[in-house]
């Protein structure tokens, strides 16, 4: 039998050479591009095409020179923040509904609500909470047919609403990651803490919750991940009002023509996502470890 | 069944209204499509196909969600004959260090889609190539077929390799084997794959807002910008159409390999 399998094994070893056309097209077009934009955060005058460039730190001095820059990068970070937790406590609770359906129809019809969004465009998402959140869209039309207030309230082109649309884009990541650790989770541990007279609410906090917290951390990554590169949301529910660091990458591109200074940018977060994709791949090498039988 | 504690109705309660937040956007997306009020109304005043025909007739959305499908076409096609070889050969290859290659080709759909369209935009620039067609396909290809590669490698990983060594053991040559038992075997993870791809493509945004030539700019990047000064039914047209295709693409997929494939992220 071992024999057989070696046999095998070597005859369709040439196999290994199929790999080399998605090899290629990802050194090409995804490691030589990020190599170009390290190289070009760091020279005066572009080296693939002026002959006169030099080395140069000024593009990463430029960022620190000015508080404007300073200040994109830290509202990118707390918007983050603030649709990581948001996401995290709207999401916990329908993840646990999801891991705990009972049946196959219920696990369906969540399912499907948690994924429809996925596969809807992020422009169409966020066009829909424009006309939700807009001065004269459902939200406040409805709240001043009701009399409930007089004047529109300002629910968009602000933080409020840049948070709520990106809660709405990455809820259901969150929702599939938690899902599938509380899935994990043996359920008899959850009935031996109630059989023993603990609360649901008592169970929760000191059995379901603690379980989950790997999920907890690896859904929140990825959702932070998410948040601060994205573009299009801050960009339309922020108006000119909101500043991300990706909306200055591209302003510093297409309205500054400063290359130079959008690589540094880049650079920067670069880093950040770097580090976060690090804490997640840990994390999650934890969840497998664990999952294994001891 | 047994009565509901207080904390179970509040349990209840707000998955339901989670549940609300989620679908419900989508949902107010199909009434502005069919709403006659000039600009974004509510409640609405009337019926009209109006903006559909707007859709069809005005500002490039016609043309711009051609070249979607072309480019999500170019981009599927890529992402599955690149995607299923890289899993075949990962797979069967015995490659050392495969588990590290594997997490390396997969980083695309880690690291932010607006950097690498930014690097490649870059490079694009330095190397005066302008912004030609194939490169949008080739950046949209470097994060779809990720996930080609992703489901087709977890369609192999679980099969049992003794079926291929049985057909081989009874005189199959490898190419028969090949395509009479592997590709079989594996043309649910691909298809799924590829219809990530295509979804992927479709809606691509970051990528394309660096990689689209002025003039020859895909649906949401054309969405976008008319997004930026007016906001009307025909966004609404616009939309509808997307997710409707979206919603074929998947129900195709669900009838022909099943949605389970699709769930694991």
């Amino acid at each position: 039998m071992l024999r057989l399998s070696d046999k095998v094994q070597t005859r369709i070893s040439p196999v290994a050479w199929l790999a080399g056309p998605l090899f290629l097209l990802f050194l090409v077009c995804f490691v030589m591009p990020f190599c170009a934009m390290l190289v070009l955060s760091a020279t005066a005058g572009n080296p693939f095409l002026d002959a006169q460039w030099t080395f140069t730190t000024a593009h990463y001095a430029k960022i620190t020179a000015d508080s404007l820059y300073v200040e994109a990068l830290g509202e990118t970070l707390w918007i983050g923040l603030v649709t990581t937790v948001t996401a995290l406590g709207l999401g916990y609770p329908l993840a646990h509904l999801l891991a705990r359906a009972r049946t196959k129809t219920a696990y369906a019809v969540l399912l499907s609500a948690v994924v429809a969004p996925m596969l809807t465009g992020l422009v169409v998402r966020t066009f829909a909470w424009m006309t939700l959140l807009s001065d004269a869209g459902v939200v406040n039309s409805l709240l001043l047919q009701l009399g409930l207030i007089s004047k529109p309230l300002p629910l968009m082109y602000n933080e409020f609403g840049v948070v709520v649309a990106l809660v709405h884009i990455y809820l259901p990541f969150m929702v599939l990651t938690l899902a599938g650790v509380i899935g994990q989770i043996d359920e008899r541990v959850e009935e031996a803490a109630r059989l023993h007279g603990a609360s649901p609410v008592r169970c929760f906090f000191e059995v379901t919750l603690p379980l989950s917290l790997p999920g907890v951390l690896a859904g929140s990554l990825l959702v932070f991940a998410l948040a601060i590169s994205a573009y299009v949301t801050p960009y339309l529910m922020g108006g000119r009002r909101v500043l991300t660091l990706p909306m200055l990458i591209y302003q510093q591109v297409a309205e500054s023509f400063d290359m130079g200074f959008a690589a540094a940018l880049g650079a920067v977060m670069l880093a950040v996502s770097l580090g976060l994709i690090f804490a997640y791949n840990t994390t999650l090498a934890k969840l497998v470890d664990r999952g294994k039988p001891a | 069944m047994k009565r509901m504690s207080k904390s179970g109705i509040a349990y209840v309660a707000f998955n339901a209204a989670v549940l609300a937040f989620l679908v419900a956007p989508l949902a107010i997306v199909f009434v502005f499509a069919f709403d006659s009020s000039p600009f974004i109304h509510f409640p609405p005043t009337g019926f009209t196909l109006g903006w559909f025909e707007k859709f069809l007739t005005g500002s490039g959305f016609l043309k711009s969600f051609v070249l979607s499908l072309q480019v999500a076409a170019g981009t599927v096609a890529l992402s599955a004959v690149l995607g299923t070889g890289a899993a075949l050969a990962l797979a069967r290859g015995t490659i050392p260090g495969s588990a590290v290659l594997v997490s390396v080709l997969l980083s695309p759909l880690m690291l932010p889609a607006i950097l690498s369209g930014f690097a490649m935009f870059q490079l694009l620039v330095s190397a005066d190539f302008g912004r030609p067609v194939w490169a949008l396909v080739l950046g949209h290809t470097v994060v779809a077929a990720p996930y080609v590669l992703r489901t087709t490698l977890a369609v192999l990983v679980d099969f049992d390799r003794r079926i291929e060594e049985a057909a081989a053991v009874f005189g199959a040559s490898p190419t028969r084997v090949f395509f009479e038992v592997t590709l079989p075997l594996i043309r649910p993870g691909a298809v799924a794959g590829s219809v990530f791809a295509f979804i992927t493509s479709f809606d691509q945004f970051p990528i394309s807002l660096f990689l689209a030539a002025p003039g020859r700019e895909t649906l949401p990047i054309v969405m976008f910008n008319y997004m930026k000064f007016e906001l009307d039914g025909a966004l609404a047209a616009a939309s509808v159409v997307s997710i409707v295709l979206a919603v074929c693409v998947v129900y195709t997929l669900d009838r022909t390999v099943g949605l389970r494939a699709t769930t694991k992220i």
